[in-house]
């Protein structure tokens, strides 16, 4: 790569960042106009036309003038500021946005922004005659909803060939570091201040280099501790203390790295608000609570998308219409808030609404008629909730553009399972309802058992396993053909030899032996049989080679306290992998229990 | 930056014979360090190895070519960098590093062999000594993973009564 390929890509980098911050100033303008949120974008914009033009994207450069002298006339009294206006800024955003994503992929990319630049003038001259609106967020009149809507379709038409809805626009890759405050309701200015911290982009691969080597650094102090022991030297045995202390201060602050406030991840959804809100016209406030909240990267980037679809769909199915809330004795305006905390190791996030509650007989009579559940189901109320998760079930009528294609909540099952966290919904009918999803801090760290099996030890993540039965205690039966069933408290649950699901020749059941059941979510049960349970351990997850990624029913692999690696079973993969036919069959059994057919 | 320059190779042996990669492609060598062996793999993938906190698959070359392993206790492990990530290959010996002319280096000989000539890029000679320049990423990609996810289809496929 040449050098200035490399001032090009900074440049994007800088771009996106730029991009995401003046999109909350926009978000901002439009709750509480004020002069140095205007100076904050047109400088914002001011840059990027310069910086654009100066690395030879000149394109991009040409648009971003013409939106600076808009700007210009916003600032200077011109010209009005209104929604419709506001609403043109973000577009504009996320035209940019939409560029800035094209240039990365080919510099010499060429995007149309005719249809947009035709609108700035339009506004520039004065023409569509202005309709002066008083507070920024009114009940949107159906002749100004239809006619922003149709300015999107218009602009998606000439200049945004790759979104396929207007409503939601793709989120920028990045998101500044250091963001505004908006968490607030609208009462409350936005602070537009530069963050006191100071940050730095560091790759993830770095990222990863240290924690290996950190990893590596307590086990050679544990390592050195255990020699030290027989060593008299009352100084070695202080120094190798300390050592021990600085080094968890520096594996906590390394793991630490990884984290990431909820808060950009927030604020997309308040964008997203915004956008569904208006085009439905509906009015809705987003009550945000503990975006500081911290999660790993890799939790945060899978959670986005489960986030949007629970925000659109109460925006769009939960939350009513204006009239309808009035006529309910509910204020007009419909309240979504979204709160992130800790509980007992895990993060928590609750999505809630004040709108019309989920119905569960209207849900099993959709299911029903959608050929989902038979019709003689007999389902309990949190099963029914649980519906709106299977695969093509959508309540609403009218299949709209926001949500309702019948696609997008078993996204949220299917993601947050990944993450191995979990999903409830509470609700009640007329009131309101409320998402939360329980979540692991991280991904890159698992409680785990360690098992033996003859030599070797295998690592089996703890929340896969429910509870353990010695081997002595095991009461077995053989069932000719179907192999063995453990028999606990009246279950009968199938039982599997880890050595027989490895391959291995038979060991003998050995009395210190022990049964771990096994429980895969919405998975049917079953037992495993282990020469030895050796211990509990907080394992570090690190990938496995290309070599062996694909081989089914391992996750990974984890270096234990001596220093050695071992494999981290997936057991529900590895009996699937043996059994295929058991396996559908006990996913006949989930979909079945799951959707109660 | 166009310069050409002789690139250099580290040479190993195999049983008797001898082979070399280029240097760029390796990290570091180390001793034979323990190795956790994983299930449904077949019998050249030795395991895994711990390297300063990475896992690292290890594979046995000598097999993966079919040589015959010579008792040699000399062993020695070559940890790669290879496009997929690293590697580990363990090895007789590690002999040198030599930096062959370009016209030194001819193609490989028509020789019938249990050795797949795709492995082989070249061969130079060095003090009399033939030493084939193998080409790791062919080696151990594409064929390599067939191998494994075969041995893993065959483990998947044969019969496992349950007792």
């Amino acid at each position: 790569m040449d050098e200035f390929d490399e001032i090009k890509i900074c440049f994007l980098d800088e771009a996106e960042q730029n991009l995401s911050d003046t999109e909350q100033c926009f978000l901002a303008l439009e709750r509480s106009p004020g002069p140095e949120i205007l100076e904050k974008i047109f400088r914002l914009a001011h840059n990027l036309k310069g910086s654009s033009k100066a690395v030879g994207f000149d394109g991009l450069g040409a648009f971003t003038h013409d939106l600076e002298t808009f700007l210009l006339k916003i600032k200077t009294g011109n010209v009005q500021l209104q929604p419709e206006i506001v609403d043109l800024l973000l577009r504009c955003n996320d035209h940019l946005k939409y560029f800035v994503a094209e240039l990365r992929a080919n510099f010499n990319a060429q995007v149309n922004s005719e249809g947009l630049l035709k609108e700035i003038h339009q506004y520039m001259e004065g023409r569509p005659a202005p309709k002066p609106v008083e507070a920024p967020v009114k009940e949107a009149a159906p002749s100004a909803l239809d006619e922003s809507l149709a300015a999107a379709m218009a602009a998606l038409e000439n200049a945004d060939p790759e979104t396929s809805s207007p409503s939601v626009p793709e989120p920028g890759p990045e998101f500044a570091p250091e963001e505004i405050v908006l968490a607030q309701p609208a009462v409350s200015t936005p602070v537009v201040a530069p963050a006191a911290d100071e940050s730095i982009r560091v790759s993830l691969t770095r990222l990863e280099r240290l924690l290996n080597h950190v990893g590596e650094m307590v086990i050679l102090h544990s390592v050195l501790k255990e020699q030290s022991s027989v060593n008299t030297s009352a100084f070695l045995k202080k120094t190798i203390h300390q050592l021990g202390k600085v080094t968890r201060e520096v594996q906590d602050i390394s793991m630490g790295l990884r984290m990431l406030p909820l808060k950009p991840t927030f604020l997309k959804l308040q964008r997203i608000v915004r956008d569904t809100s208006r085009a439905l016209g509906k009015e809705i406030e987003l009550e945000m609570i503990g975006d500081d909240t911290e999660l790993d990267k890799t939790v945060i980037e899978k959670l986005s998308d489960p986030l949007v679809h629970i925000v659109r769909n109460a925006v769009d199915h939960g939350v009513e219409g204006p009239e309808e809330r009035r006529a309910a004795g509910k204020v007009a305006r419909g309240t979504i808030k979204l709160k992130a905390y800790h509980h007992v190791g895990q993060v928590i996030i609750e999505i809630m609404d004040d709108g019309r509650g989920l119905d569960a007989r209207a849900l099993v009579a959709s299911a029903v008629k959608k050929g989902l559940i038979r019709p003689e189901a007999k389902l309990s109320d949190d099963e029914a909730y649980n519906l709106i998760f299977a695969p093509g079930f959508s309540t609403k009528e009218a299949v709209t553009d926001v949500s309702g294609r019948g696609v997008g909540m078993d996204v949220v099952r299917t993601n947050i399972d990944q993450l191995r966290g979990q999903t409830q919904i509470e609700t009640k009918l007329g009131q309101g309802t409320c998402f939360r999803i329980t979540l692991p801090l991280t991904l890159a760290i698992i409680d785990a058992m360690i098992v033996r099996l003859g030599k070797e030890r295998f690592v089996i993540p703890l929340h896969h396993i429910y509870e353990s039965v010695q081997a002595s205690e095991m009461k077995l039966q053989s069932i000719s053909g179907s192999g063995e069933v453990l028999l606990l408290r009246g279950d009968n649950i199938p039982f599997h030899r880890l050595s027989t699901l490895l391959g291995r020749t038979m060991s003998a059941t050995s009395e210190s032996g022990m049964a771990l059941v096994i429980r895969a979510s919405h998975g049917s049960a079953m037992a495993i049989f282990v020469d030895e349970v050796v211990g509990q351990t907080q394992a570090v997850i690190k990938p496995l080679g290309q070599e062996v990624k694909k081989i089914k029913g391992f996750s990974g692999s984890a270096i234990l306290g001596d220093g050695l690696p071992a494999v981290i079973i997936d057991i529900p993969e590895l009996v699937k992998r043996l059994y295929p036919n058991l396996s559908a069959a006990s996913s006949g059994a989930r979909a079945g229990r799951s959707i109660g057919a | 930056m166009t310069t050409t320059i002789d690139q250099r190779y580290l040479t190993f042996s195999l049983g008797a014979e001898n082979y070399a990669i280029p240097l760029l492609s390796v990290r570091e060598v180390i001793a034979v360090p323990e190795i956790t062996p994983m299930p449904f793999t077949p019998h050249h993938f030795l395991g895994l190895m711990n390297l300063r906190g990475q896992v690292i698959s290890v594979i046995d070359l000598r097999g993966k070519l079919g040589i015959k392993p010579t008792t040699s206790s000399e062993n020695a492990v070559i940890i790669c960098e290879l496009q997929s990530g690293h590697l580990g290959i363990l090895v007789d010996s590690v002999n040198a590093v030599l930096t062959p002319a370009a016209d030194q280096i001819s193609s490989p000989p028509e020789v019938k062999g249990s050795l797949n000539r795709e492995c082989v890029s070249g061969v130079f000679r060095h003090e009399q000594i033939l030493i084939l320049l193998i080409d790791l990423e062919k080696t151990l990609s594409g064929e390599d993973r067939k191998a494994v996810s075969s041995a893993a289809a065959g483990q998947a496929s044969s019969p496992h009564k349950v007792a």
